[in-house]
């Protein structure tokens, strides 16, 4: 069969499917959705079987359930992000040794060959957001980032459902995935569409035997399903001209409201695909002749995120909501010409105490 | 992607010269030959404890000069060098002082407490530069913790150089009061260049007297200080509304912060 670059599409059949992920697990360390403890994880993936097929997850604000479905890519995201794997929650920067009173530096940048295998439309945006902070309009782009992201191949899949947190189609970002991946898979009656959406993605996926050219009525199939899930979701507050409205709204005594539920836990802030914080600690040897300087994901939850010296900026529980919520849908444009939401809800999920974050905006900027 | 250049890189500079302010405050010399601009600041790091954000307070013969104030960990740990020892950082960070806006106008310095150290080199700079006036007011909380000294015969002899004191003292013959009675005894045209730095209150309160005189807001700068840990606009902790004070600070044209410098906990 003649190859296909970028554009063309094939139908695959499970076997298919199963090809590709062992081809690329032949070239990449693979990362993929697993069953973990319940929850459908973000995890290293080294067989075919491990993906959470027949699954679906059943999430609400501050509630997570599995049930079992009837197709394969049935669930929607997992629970954490890819954030885990490009942005890790701990990563040491440089170690520092001390020899005879002299500081040296070492620095080991990662640079690793990793595979997203199974990202979906609103994950995908909050990877562009995550490029746009660490490298592209950073003028100190992140070497580490930069190691992790250098080879990094895209296997994208369009969500045929949605859970009730999700709230792509309000942001923009989703459902239907339309760039940034080397393969696109659709979940169709007959098969699996795999589009592809660079050279790179072409190659691989020539050397899957079990294939065939895509037809007009797969495409066709494939709007439908996405229409469908979309229609399942619905606006929750209009994106144009939020910014300016939140601008308006600082002085607002809902925030007040907020610090009434929020218990400040910075779960949120944890499970968020573009929440890019993080703190820098020092985690010494006993002898003391090795330090190692270490990054670590912070929140701006937390009580000491703001503080100078011994001065807290931002005291009340209040004020660190306004400063997330305003840095999501306000700040984060002028700092990064986009929003820092790209509606995947799971700050809804994981909130302990279920504020919705949908509900919170549009009460704020809309009410 | 090419190699990147690592912004955690930390050099080393040999301590040529150490002067003792006051009580737990340090003046360092460092050997360096690294460029840097009025106004900027470096992250001084520790061994084992962290890095500190320390504001460039001049340039001498391939030497930097940061005066430190033992408040943190970091802090204390710095102000332990001696000549001959080694000081690690990384930088410098941050933008400079817009001095080229004061030339051919009045050019007011208003410094509190450690803020003198930000406003130094800026100050040094201006007495050589085409400017009208200059006038710096300086306000201390009390006699011991008076910086730099051994520089305001020769300030005052040039320009206009007042020192005020928070607390009397015996030992102080000069102006006791807060720094805002000083600016209010001051005539200036409205067209005045303003640069300050010191703790937030003192600069609010400042801006306000300055706006009674007729002084704009957009003529006024102020350096900030903010949680600051990595210093290139990465880490988040030191925002304020939309921006980051570590890369599109330390200074502000005041009428770009105002927004969110007053109003309480952004």
């Amino acid at each position: 069969m003649e190859s296909k670059g970028k554009g063309g599409g094939y139908l695959l059949s499970l076997e298919g499917i199963r090809e590709l992920f062992d081809r690329l697990r032949e070239k990449y360390r693979v990362i993929a959705p697993k069953l973990k403890d319940g929850l459908i994880a973000f995890s290293d993936v080294d067989n075919f079987e491990s993906l959470p097929f027949g699954y679906k997850n059943v999430e609400a604000p501050g509630f997570y359930s599995l049930e079992r479905s009837g197709g394969y890519f049935t669930y929607t995201h997992p629970y954490n992000s890819f954030k885990n794997f490009l942005h890790p929650p701990e990563l040491t920067l440089i170690k520092v040794k001390k020899e005879n009173g002299k500081l040296s530096f070492q620095v080991h940048i990662q640079e690793e060959a990793l595979c997203l295998f199974d990202i979906r439309a609103c994950d995908l945006s909050a990877l562009r957001v995550l490029d746009l902070v660490f490298l592209h309009k950073n003028p100190h782009p992140d070497p580490y980032y930069a190691g992790l992201r250098k080879g990094l191949f895209v296997v994208a899949v369009n969500c045929t459902y949605a859970t009730s947190t999700c709230f792509c189609s309000t942001m923009g970002t989703g459902p239907e995935v339309k760039e940034g991946y080397d393969l696109l898979i659709t979940e169709l009656s007959e098969g699996f569409l795999v589009e592809v959406g660079s050279e790179r993605g072409g190659e691989i996926l020539e050397k899957v035997e079990n294939k065939s050219d895509a037809e007009r009525r797969h495409f066709k199939e494939k709007a439908q399903r996405l229409g469908e899930t979309e229609a399942t979701m619905r606006v929750h507050f209009e994106k144009e001209g939020l910014q300016e409205r939140l601008y308006g709204r600082m002085d607002s005594t809902y925030w007040e409201h907020i610090e009434k539920r929020c218990v400040a836990c910075t779960s949120c802030t944890q499970a968020c695909p573009t929440c890019f914080c993080f703190d820098i600690l020092e985690k010494n040897q006993l002898d003391l002749k090795e330090s190692q300087r270490v990054r670590v994901w912070d929140s701006c939850f937390s009580p000491s995120f703001a503080t100078v010296h011994r001065f807290n900026l931002r005291q009340s529980v209040h004020s660190r909501y306004r400063q997330w919520l305003m840095h999501k849908f306000a700040y984060w444009v002028d700092q990064f010409d986009c929003f820092g939401c790209v509606g995947c809800g799971r700050c809804i999920t994981w909130c302990p105490v279920g504020i919705d974050i949908r509900e919170e905006v549009r009460r704020i900027a809309y009410a | 992607m090419p190699t990147l250049e690592n912004p955690y890189l930390l050099k080393a500079g040999r301590v040529e010269k150490v002067i003792k302010e006051c009580e737990g405050v340090y003046t360092f010399h460092v050997r360096t030959q690294e460029p840097a601009y009025p106004g900027q600041y470096n992250m001084l790091y520790a061994f084992g404890v962290g890095e500190a954000p320390i504001t460039i307070a001049s340039m001498g013969e391939e030497c930097i000069v940061h005066t430190v104030r033992a408040v943190g960990d970091v802090t204390r740990h710095i102000d332990q060098l001696r000549e001959g020892d080694y000081l690690y950082w990384r930088g410098p960070y941050g933008n400079r002082w817009a001095i080229e806006r004061a030339y051919n106008k009045t050019l007011l310095i208003i410094s509190g407490g450690l803020g003198l150290a930000a406003t130094r080199w800026v100050f040094e700079e201006a007495l050589n530069k085409p400017i009208k006036r200059l006038v710096h007011l300086y306000g201390s909380k009390d006699y011991d913790s008076l910086l730099y000294r051994y520089l305001y015969e020769n300030w005052s002899s040039k320009v206009e150089f007042y020192i005020t004191l928070d607390r009397p003292d015996p030992r102080w013959k000069g102006k006791v009061g807060l720094i805002t009675e000083l600016l209010k005894e001051l005539e200036l045209d409205e067209d005045t260049i303003v640069f300050t730095c010191g703790p937030d209150p003192m600069v609010k309160a400042c801006v306000r007297i300055l706006q009674e005189k007729g002084i704009p807001q957009n003529n006024i700068y102020a350096s900030l200080e903010r949680h600051m840990k990595c210093s290139v606009g990465t880490c988040g902790h030191c925002m304020i509304g939309p921006y980051f004070v570590c890369k599109d600070g330390p200074i502000f044209r005041y009428d770009l912060i105002r927004e969110y410098f007053e109003r309480k906990e952004v």
